[in-house]
């Protein structure tokens, strides 16, 4: 800590200890209601309140009845959904290279554990708040059991009806462990609320990262005991085996991800205190942004790597730009340089816009990645001046430069070579798989685009303005499918020769580039929420275009817009789905039309339907809850 | 030393400082509407001047078109013999030499008091952040809110904005501090605390251009006060010469409604 960190965490302290001594002069805090209390109060407060209770409390119940209905009934085929799990999560990748996938899983949830233990993740849970979360949760199994019908009105083939079961032998035979459970469940909450006492309760805290371990602990530790049902083979044919369950494939793999995860977390933690914020924040940052990308073509897919071609083509052109570039953009960052340095600038992007006008008439061959790379040196270049200064900040601006590089050079020397894995056909992901590395990827796309189209569309320069309007303006009048259906079919034809675009790049650039235009428009309404009066200070103070835009108009036009940009990343999500238009085999479409189309489950929609409906929920509902989260803690509304 | 010898003594010493704004016949229009008529005036350096005049007169436009907020279409404004132009880079050197104070603060919500405070220096003027922070803090300490360092403006007074607003100002090294109507969105509590500040940078030696209501303020520390109303420079004097005999009627007319 520097001094000045030590002055203000003592002063904080001393601030903390007079609180605590005048705490006799603080008001009392309301006591909690006992639950008879609070239904009175919260849901029969009125005749009219107790009139609406009455009436949505029905028509909840009899909705509740009847999705337990549907989803009880014994003419329900949860086997379809069940048995082709490997299916619906990763399609028909190949058995023998299943392991990739578990390394990919293991390295999302060991960063996933690292990130949560560095940020230092996780805040109290109050006593009080579980005993409410286990209430709930107890009261909502009873209801489940107790509500679920037992007379189902079916027909045998010949037309006579077959008997209900009573109430109560079904109860004997069935039922009774889970209403055991259930009010078991409802005891312990029940326990904890009166038990505890109203003090213990609200003062007693337990770290929300260990509910979340220990949830995950017990789910995984169920894999050792449960069997969960049977597993079809994947490749081609689809069987139902007996003798193999869901559990004893997976429960090792499982348990050695949450391990990593685990540990992980407490290198996080232990590396929490050790590194400074802004550093530490962006190489997690950057490693979430490389994760999809690696795992896509660099663990599902496996390059086969031709390493001849490597040592004599790439390496060398890597080490010719690094050398070169970097000896360009040090004379860039010299501290007397001034205006020359920006015309220098300029015309490096003149030359790399040409480079691409070139290769798309062909006037002359050049590979693809080299394109790129001048593109990214003449961008790069353009913003040195602003690094212009000492010794430090231009060693610092170059590695930044040469990391930028090589990570552009890894991925266009990955990507375009031929995959290792055997697979039939063309698509190597599928199912949930494909669906959440689209989302990734084409969020983490669409986001930089989209604000660059906002500042673009807000900006005073007519040429910017006018073809960033151009652009929102097309993009939000056409259809997702149109644009993907361009982008995968006729956009290739637009492209030079020579360079191809892996098939997943394409549609994850349409929808990214749909998007971009939804989110421009969120962004530009935060942006004409920010009051004059904050350029006008920035524009005293001297601060550039650019300096002020990225350090006090864009966080609070992001700040202000989260509702939308969360939303958008939501849509974006669920839109996955549409991938089916190039002939992917996603999650949705494996519910809809593969599992019917198997001999085993004809016609069985509904369930699998179901399935993949409360994954999107639960996939949306935790991104809007983290939204939440994220606006608490940036203080939106209060600051 | 006879008054008039003082008074020549100090017209001599206001003569020899160099001129640090020279407003040179200022005209500006919004649509058809003329908002500063012609207006011509001299700050030296050292001098603390005060605008006076009812609402609606021009005052805030003429003080924010010498830091470029508003773009006069008229005249000359020359800042400490840099001519104010549409050229970027006189503007930039201008602004670096000209802080500003707001009435409505304008602090930025989103970064602690402190972040607001360095956050031109690191950026603007290339500062290393431990160097800022000492800085941020010794200014802190002399707009006598030092504890307030980590704190966010939302969770601050209107007074306390204010001088953190101040502080902001003169991380920056200015050589010229604009003030437009500083207190106006005070408490008159918090009015004095604001007030002692800027009467302390005004011992210290500040150029300041003051646009105020608060004619004790004007009385005590203003070395000139121009008078201007609908746009013109009605009356140019000393504090005494402004309150006790002034020369205009319309002078005359808004003291004898304010005071």
């Amino acid at each position: 800590m520097t001094n000045l960190e030590q002055t203000v965490v003592e002063q904080d302290l001393r601030n903390l200890e007079e609180l605590v001594e005048a705490s006799g002069n603080l008001p009392p805090e309301a006591p909690s209601l006992s639950p008879p209390e609070w239904i009175r109060k919260n849901l029969f407060s009125s005749p009219f309140n107790s009139l609406l209770t009455v009436i949505f409390g029905l028509f909840a119940l009899w909705a509740f009845r009847a999705m337990l209905a549907f989803t009880f009934s014994p003419i329900r085929v949860w086997r379809a959904p069940a048995t082709n799990a490997r299916l619906m999560l990763a399609g028909v990748y190949p058995e023998s290279q299943f392991v990739r996938i578990w390394v990919l899983l293991a390295l999302t949830m060991g960063l996933a554990g690292l990130s949560m233990g560095i940020v230092r993740a996780g805040s109290p849970l109050s006593l009080k708040r579980i005993s409410i979360w286990v209430m709930t949760t107890g009261t909502f199994l009873v209801a489940c059991v107790l509500l679920t019908p037992t007379s189902w009105n079916l027909v045998n083939e010949d037309g006579s009806p077959i008997p209900n079961e009573s109430f109560g032998t079904v109860m004997s035979r069935r039922i009774w462990p889970w209403l055991v459970l259930a009010l078991i469940v409802l005891g312990i909450g029940l326990a904890m609320w009166f038990g505890l006492g109203e003090i213990r309760r609200r003062s007693t805290f337990v770290p929300s990262v260990g509910v979340i371990f220990g949830a995950l602990i017990a789910a995984v530790g169920s894999l050792w005991v449960v069997p969960y049902g049977h597993y079809a083979l994947a490749d081609g044919v689809y069987i139902s085996e007996p003798g193999r369950t869901v559990a004893m494939s997976t429960k090792v793999p499982f348990t050695v991800c949450l391990l990593i995860m685990l540990a992980m977390f407490v290198v996080g933690r232990a590396l929490a205190g050790r590194v400074s914020y802004v550093p530490s924040r962006f190489a997690l940052g950057l490693v979430w942004t490389l994760l999809p990308l690696i795992g896509i073509f660099v663990i599902l897919r496996d390059p086969a790597f031709d390493y001849g071609y490597v040592m004599s083509v790439d390496v060398p052109l890597f080490l010719a730009f690094a050398v070169m570039g970097s000896a360009i953009l040090w004379f860039l960052t010299g501290p007397s340089l001034g205006e020359v340095g920006r015309i220098i600038a300029t015309g490096f992007l003149l030359l790399a816009v040409f480079n691409w006008v070139a290769a798309f008439f062909g006037w002359y061959p050049m590979l693809q990645k080299v394109r790129f790379s001048f593109l990214l040196f003449a961008l790069v270049a353009l913003v040195a001046h602003n690094f212009a200064g000492d010794r430090a900040t231009r060693v610092r601006f170059i590695t930044g430069w040469l990391g930028a590089l090589s990570i552009l050079h890894y991925f266009a020397t990955v990507i375009n070579t031929p995959r290792t894995i055997d697979l039939v056909q063309e698509q190597f992901m599928m199912g949930l798989v494909l669906t959440l590395m689209v989302a990734a990827l084409s969020t983490l796309a669409s986001f930089p685009l989209g604000m660059i189209l906002a500042l673009g569309r807000t900006s005073e320069m007519p040429i910017f303005r006018q073809l960033s309007t151009l652009y929102i303006e097309f993009v939000r009048g056409v259809p997702l499918l149109a644009i993907l259906f361009f982008v995968a079919n006729i956009l290739p034809l637009f492209l030079p020769d020579g360079m191809n675009v892996a098939e997943v790049a394409v549609v994850v650039a349409g929808f990214a580039f749909f998007s971009a235009a939804y989110l421009a428009e969120n962004v530009r309404g935060g942006l004409q929420s920010i009051r004059r009066g904050q350029f006008e200070a920035a524009d005293a103070l001297g601060l550039t275009t650019g300096m002020r835009t990225s350090f006090i108009i864009l966080p609070q036009a992001l700040r202000a817009s989260i509702p939308q940009l969360v939303g958008q990343a939501i849509a974006g999500f669920k839109e996955t789905s549409l991938i089916l238009i190039i002939g992917s085999l996603d999650f949705l479409l494996i519910a809809r039309s593969t599992i019917p189309n198997q001999t085993e489950f004809f016609g069985n929609k509904k369930e699998g339907l179901l399935v993949v409906s409360a994954v999107y929920f639960l996939g949306a509902f935790a991104m809007s809850k983290y939204s939440q989260k994220m606006e608490r803690r940036l203080g939106v509304g209060e600051r | 030393m006879s008054i008039s010898d003082a008074t020549t003594a100090v017209n001599e010493d206001l003569a020899s400082r160099p001129d640090m704004i020279i407003s040179d016949g200022v005209d500006k229009w919004y649509g058809d509407f003329q908002a500063l008529k012609s207006v011509t005036a001299t700050i030296k350096e050292r001098e603390v001047v005060v605008v006076l005049g009812p609402s609606g007169s021009g005052k805030s436009t003429w003080i924010r078109c010498i830091n470029r907020l508003e773009v006069h279409q008229g005249g000359r404004i020359v800042v400490d013999d840099v001519e104010l132009t549409n050229d970027t880079r006189n503007i930039e050197k201008i602004r670096s030499e000209v802080g500003m104070v707001f009435q409505q603060f304008n602090l930025f919500p989103h970064l602690t008091v402190m972040d607001n405070i360095t956050l031109a220096p690191k950026w603007v003027r290339k500062i290393p952040r431990p160097e800022a922070e000492a800085t941020a803090m010794q200014l802190l300490e002399r707009v006598g809110i030092p504890e307030q360092a980590s704190k966010y403006p939302g969770q601050l007074s209107g007074g306390q904005q204010q001088r953190v607003a101040i502080a902001r100002s003169l991380a920056m090294e200015p050589k010229i501090m604009l003030f437009d109507e500083p207190t106006s969105a005070l408490d008159p509590e918090m009015i004095s605390e604001v007030l002692d500040v800027m009467k302390d940078l005004a011992r210290g030696g500040m150029t300041m251009m003051v646009v105020t209501h608060e004619m004790g303020f004007a009385r005590e520390v203003a070395d000139r006060i121009i008078f201007m109303e609908s746009g013109e420079i009605v009356e140019v004097g000393t504090p005494e010469h402004f309150f006790t005999n002034p020369t205009e009627d319309r002078t005359k007319l808004f003291l004898s409604q304010i005071l």
